[in-house]
């Protein structure tokens, strides 16, 4: 039931509607119904979703040293993808190159991953 | 460093090509009991093959120390995302993980290679013996046949049964099914119509697969062994999902055996698939289906669970000239509790096969082996198949027995019978020791006529009841002996001709002669 409700919010504010009219709103018609009460599981039902939302729609660009940042947007911004609300992240394990991630996309430009698709073409073949 | 090592990476490196093309990705949101939750993968199709990145934020070398990379196959397609089995070790999967989609369905090697070879239910080795090099891979959810592919069944299936080959022949393309209690032989009946096949000639053998559901390791490592030392390995291939496997591969497993058997059916070659078996893999679908929030129905198995065997066995066929003329028969093993035959399962199982094996616990106990209860167990289309000389000599054994088994309960008042009643029993109490046979020891159609012949024309009418199994065995060994002509002409010919029958009962009467102690009642 709640999730019902959350999803109905989260579809009425992604309208436009203003969050808190649209809380208020809400809150007054489940009092109207006597489920005042589904109000704190509506509240964590909906930040589910807002996280979920955010999970598809952020984008992670991780590169192994931070100088090598602005030659990784370069090289990602090529991919089609929208660089605006990147994330960047640095993570050493990479060796080299980048690893652009989000909205169900992964490219992955690592020293890493071209190390270990050597590794294993050489292994197993 | 072995220089071959070298110049092998040296190819590597110069060679590779760098591509950064853009997968198509998502992220484990929950994970538990072998099935996870997966946010994103929305373009992902059901069946298809998702691969766990396990080596995000990972060195380099512990990246490379990871053995094989950890499949996951999507079962649910849900309007968040998707939900998958993991196909291996669940405790390698952890929440946040990122899922790559590889727009495979799941697909298992096939070929000459696997031949006496023991894989899991990915088709993966599993006896040590190293990796396939050329194999094809096949898909395991396939269409079955369909009815302009088929035609009818007509060639036998030889199990070295005799209460088998004689009253509920099978054939080649047929779905057969053996069911029973547990410890009650059918396991046995399978393995003795694999060995079995050993008697065929080496282009009409069929190829044989033993798919081990949910079974212990310790059994299929038996079986194997037991297979090696009747040189009946070389033309079976097992595929094992043991007890101890995520339920996944042990519901995948009967599904990846098809697909190996569809392989050499498609060559034109005749296949055997035993599945051993299907209660398991109901119990592991179960188990599946109720981890990924399907609705339960009946005994709680989900909605699709008669769909799940009748898409399975309808894979078995018989197919046309024009598609090669290959076979594949399928043998599921269905295990009953106390004998109840009507439960949920069982009836799916009998509804979609063509004829059941029943094998009695009661049987088993009073030590008639294969304990076969010939009044329910039944073959629908095997009779087309059934060769002319086991023909000759079978007609009226079901009826016979039958009778028997009716008659049996008289038996107490034995003194009160009239003369037709007490000969009926006799002869078939004679029939019953005729018919029992060790396990492991399969016997050629020959012989199994030759044993029915003399037992229809009252051979062992003068042996006492418990020497009738011994003087048997006997009586096959002087043919084999003295009469391999006669023998060889039933095989070859299918029939028994009136020359035959002529050298048989001479046979017979010769064999009476020389051993005439044996035919004593006293």
């Amino acid at each position: 039931m709640e999730k019902a409700y959350a999803q109905a919010l989260w579809m009425v504010i992604k309208k436009g509607m203003k969050p808190s009219g649209a809380i208020r709103a809400m809150h007054e018609k489940l009092t109207r119904e006597g489920r005042a009460a589904l109000m704190p599981r509506i509240a964590w039902a909906f930040d589910h979703i807002a996280r979920r939302d955010a999970n598809r729609t952020a984008l992670t660009l991780t590169v192994a040293d931070e100088a090598h940042a602005p030659r990784a947007h370069k090289e990602a911004s090529h991919a089609g993808l929208d660089l605006e609300r990147v994330e960047n992240r640095v993570d050493t394990t990479l060796i080299g190159g980048w690893r652009l991630e989000g909205q169900e996309q992964l490219i992955d430009a690592s020293y890493k991953r071209h190390l270990l698709a050597i590794y294993r073409a050489a292994t197993h073949a | 460093m072995d220089s071959s090592i070298i110049e092998k990476i040296v190819r590597e490196i110069e060679g590779y090509a760098p591509k950064n093309e853009g997968q198509h990705v998502g992220r484990v949101t929950a994970v538990g009991d072998g099935v996870v939750a997966i946010d994103g993968l929305s373009k992902a199709v059901m069946s298809e093959i998702i691969v766990f990145e396990e080596g995000k934020g990972k060195s380099l070398e512990s990246a490379m120390m990871q053995e094989t990379e950890l499949y996951g196959l999507i079962l649910n397609l849900e309007e968040d995302g998707v939900r998958a089995s993991i196909l291996g070790d669940s405790a390698r999967v952890s929440e946040g993980m990122t899922v790559k989609s590889t727009g495979k369905i799941l697909s298992v090697p096939s070929g000459d290679e696997l031949l006496g070879r023991v894989v899991n239910a990915l088709g993966e080795p599993i006896d040590g013996k190293g990796p396939f090099k050329a194999v094809t891979m096949m898909q395991v959810e396939r269409q079955a046949s369909g009815v302009i592919d088929r035609k009818g069944v007509s060639v036998p299936l030889q199990t070295g049964i005799k209460a088998i080959d004689s009253m509920i022949p099978i054939g080649r393309g047929q779905r057969e099914l053996i069911i029973g209690d547990r410890s009650t032989g059918k396991t046995t009946v399978a393995i003795d119509t694999i060995i079995n096949q050993r008697n065929e000639p080496a282009e009409k053998r069929p190829i044989c697969i033993y798919v081990a559901v949910g079974q212990k390791e310790s059994k299929t490592a038996r079986i194997v062994e037991q297979l090696r030392e009747a040189g009946a390995l070389e033309y079976t291939i097992i595929v094992d999902a043991p007890a101890s496997a995520p339920a996944a591969l042990q519901f995948l497993a009967p599904f990846a055996g098809a697909a190996i058997g569809e392989f050499f059916m498609d060559r034109g070659q005749d296949v055997l698939v035993i599945y051993d078996d299907l209660s398991k893999q109901a119990v592991a679908y179960r188990q599946l289906s109720l981890l990924l929030r399907r609705p339960p129905g009946r005994e709680a198995y989900p909605g699709d669970i008669f769909y799940l065997h009748s898409r399975l066995l309808e894979r078995a066929a018989r197919l046309s000239d024009e598609k090669g003329g290959g076979s594949l028969t399928a043998l599921p093993i269905i295990e009953t509790q106390e004998g109840d035959v009507s439960a949920y399962i069982p009836t799916n199982v009998i509804s979609i096969t063509d004829g059941q094996i029943f094998l009695d616990a009661s049987l088993f106990n009073k030590g008639i082996l294969p304990a076969i209860d010939v009044g329910i167990s039944v073959s629908r289309v095997g009779s087309a198949a059934q060769t002319k000389a086991m023909k000759s000599v079978a007609g009226g054994l079901k009826l016979e027995l039958a009778q028997f088994r009716d008659l049996e309960a008289f038996m107490q008042f034995a003194q009160d019978l009239d003369k037709e009643t007490a000969d009926r029993i006799a002869s078939g109490m004679r029939m019953v020791e005729v018919l029992k046979q060790k396990n492991g020891q399969p016997i050629p159609l020959q012989n199994q006529v030759a044993a029915l012949y003399a037992a229809t024309h009252k051979f062992f009418a003068d042996v006492p009841v418990n020497n009738v199994t011994g003087v048997e065995t006997q009586f096959i060994q002087y043919m084999d002996g003295q009469h391999q002509k006669t023998l060889a002409e039933i095989q070859t010919s299918g029939v028994v001709s009136e020359e035959s029958k002529k050298e048989l009962n001479h046979a017979m009467e010769e064999f009476k002669l020389a051993h005439a102690e044996l035919f004593s009642l006293k």
